[in-house]
């Protein structure tokens, strides 16, 4: 366990402790979207990750704390962003389903590496590191 | 819960269906009168239809004059909890997944006979396993707390082949199981009998260990983007990967060892999701959506794979031919033939029942094909040296059972839930 990781451990610990909830632990490493939104509506800032032929273009990003993700699907079968328990939190987060070109935006806030696939295709998988 | 209903020819067991079937009993009795008198409970119909005294006697005239005759002898019922016979190569499991209720009913049918020996009840889409030596079978299975919803439990259920009593009821942690229509081949015994491999589809593609004789879940396995699971040894274990070819996995070590073979299939080479595959032997045979079959021979070594053969002619697939159904494969170990369902359909019509079954030689030369005289879904054959053919069908709920060699039908039993579509035997006949 890195330093990073012990750090956003610690905040998810003492979070659990104040709230008593572990679903709040998701919005300490990570912002996400509360949904879907078109592509056109995505932050002009914000990196982008797009979704096509079954994969995550990028599926290996670095990022620095506080960035923007914006994942753009790019073709007529849905997809999504998921992260497995204790990645982003104690419990597992998924993102909306996004149908074509339909984005999806993640804010990530801590150093770490949050590794994600999408739900109902689990080989597509990939990777955002923040340092 | 463990239904049980097993016959065993002899008094007790006619005087408790006498007891409580009276009136059934007593009209079925009444009609065969010849079978009244012929029959004695030394020697019981069964065995007289064996030697060719009564061709025409149907299960329950033999059972209601067993108990007539026992009446009238003044034998009192002693109502008893039956065990099944011994398993043999015969024995023939029809998983019912009842087109995805949330409980379900495995029926355990004597082929040799066409009779229910035994049921057992299962959850959500559970995975029949029987030991190949007919030690024990097994379930992987899934049941919630309030009928189809609440919290979730994942388990696996041992049985004792002849009580059909649960010898172990191992959970699995997080509802790691994978819902889907059952595929044979999707979770699997190790050839020693000792571990029971689940495949998890998400949220990443795992496979996990039950310790059978420790009677505990053992671990999770990360696997690479494969599906089923084929073991070769009780350590290694093949899986059919995304990318067109085999993943060889080997958990002797601390980490898994995983090792891929070439890609042996086209990508528009679609493999069904019902390949057979011989434990014993190693040979996996596994359909495209055409007829052509790839075929391995799984080792600790590696895999080897052989020629692919066809299963339909140049002038079938013109005119339409194509395999369809659920389970439609079926490989006879001993004999190295190979059963497919096939019938003229549209391309995408491939879950479709089939009327008809091609049968190959070792080297792809078609041996038969059989008219099988109904719309059947699912196949699977005995694997001892005269095999029956076990030919399943989901719209009749029936199960009807040819001679291999044949095609002849020999006998059916119906009434076996609402969608059957799984056919497991023990392959335990040297």
């Amino acid at each position: 366990m890195n330093l990073a990781l012990t750090t956003r451990s610690l905040a998810v610990a003492l979070t659990i402790a104040l709230a008593g909830a572990s679903g709040a632990a998701a919005a300490d490493a990570i912002t996400p979207g509360e949904t879907q939104i078109p592509a056109s509506e995505a932050p002009a800032d914000a990196v982008v990750v797009n979704i096509a032929k079954m994969k995550y273009e990028t599926p290996d990003l670095k990022v620095a704390p506080g960035t923007t993700v914006v994942w753009v699907n790019q073709e007529a079968m849905p997809h999504n962003i998921a992260f497995q328990k204790g990645v982003v939190g104690d419990d597992a987060f998924e993102g909306a389903m996004l149908k074509k070109d339909e984005a999806y935006v993640v804010t990530f806030n801590e150093a770490g590496t949050y590794a994600y696939h999408c739900t109902p295709h689990p080989f597509m998988r990939g990777k955002v590191t923040v340092e | 819960m463990t239904l049980r209903r097993c016959l065993i020819p002899g008094p007790v067991r006619s005087l408790g269906l006498f007891a409580t079937t009276s009136l059934i009993a007593l009209g079925m009795a009444f009609g065969p009168a010849s079978a009244q008198e012929q029959q004695t409970p030394e020697q019981p119909a069964q065995e007289q239809q064996a030697q060719g005294e009564q061709t025409t006697q149907t299960e329950g005239e033999r059972e209601a004059a067993e108990a007539a005759q026992a009446l009238a002898s003044g034998e009192a019922d002693e109502p008893v909890v039956l065990n099944a016979p011994k398993p043999d190569a015969r024995r023939v499991y029809v998983q019912d997944p009842a087109h995805f209720a949330a409980v379900t009913q495995q029926f355990v049918i004597d082929g040799s006979t066409g009779e229910v020996i035994g049921m057992t009840d299962g959850g959500f889409l559970p995975h029949p396993l029987p030991a190949a030596d007919g030690s024990f079978f097994a379930q992987v299975s899934t049941v919630f707390k309030r009928i189809a919803r609440g919290e979730r439990t994942d388990y696996v259920e041992v049985f004792d082949s002849e009580t059909f009593e649960p010898t172990a009821d191992i959970e699995l942690p997080d509802a790691p199981r994978f819902l889907l229509g059952t595929y044979e081949w999707m979770n699997a015994l190790t050839p020693d009998n000792k571990q029971l491999l689940f495949y998890q589809f998400s949220p990443a593609p795992a496979v996990g260990v039950v310790d059978l004789e420790g009677k505990k879940f053992d671990r999770m396995i990360d696997v690479p983007d494969c599906y089923h699971i084929f073991p070769a040894t009780p350590d290694v274990f093949y899986m059919n990967c995304r990318d067109g070819s085999l993943a060889q996995i080997d958990i002797s070590g601390e980490e898994p060892k995983v090792t891929n073979t070439e890609v042996f299939h086209g990508e528009e080479e679609l493999l069904i999701n019902h390949p057979a595959y011989s434990m014993r032997a190693g040979r996996l045979v596994w359909p495209t959506y055409t007829g052509k079959i790839f075929r391995a021979d799984l080792t600790a070594e590696g895999a080897k794979f052989l020629d692919p053969i066809e299963a339909l002619t140049e002038a079938e697939r013109a005119d339409g031919w194509r395999p369809g159904g659920w389970q439609q494969t079926a490989y006879h170990r001993k004999s190295d033939r190979t059963f497919l369902l096939v019938d003229q359909r549209d391309e995408w019509r491939h879950k479709a029942a089939s009327r008809f079954l091609v049968v190959m030689d070792g080297n792809g030369q078609r041996i038969a094909k059989f008219e099988l005289g109904h719309e059947i879904d699912s196949i699977n054959v005995s694997q001892d040296d005269e095999p029956l053919l076990y030919a399943l069908s989901a719209g009749d709920q029936t199960l009807y059972i040819l001679d291999a060699e044949t095609g002849e039908e020999l006998r059916s039993v119906d009434q076996l839930g609402r969608g059957p579509q799984i056919i497991t035997t023990h392959d335990m006949d040297s």
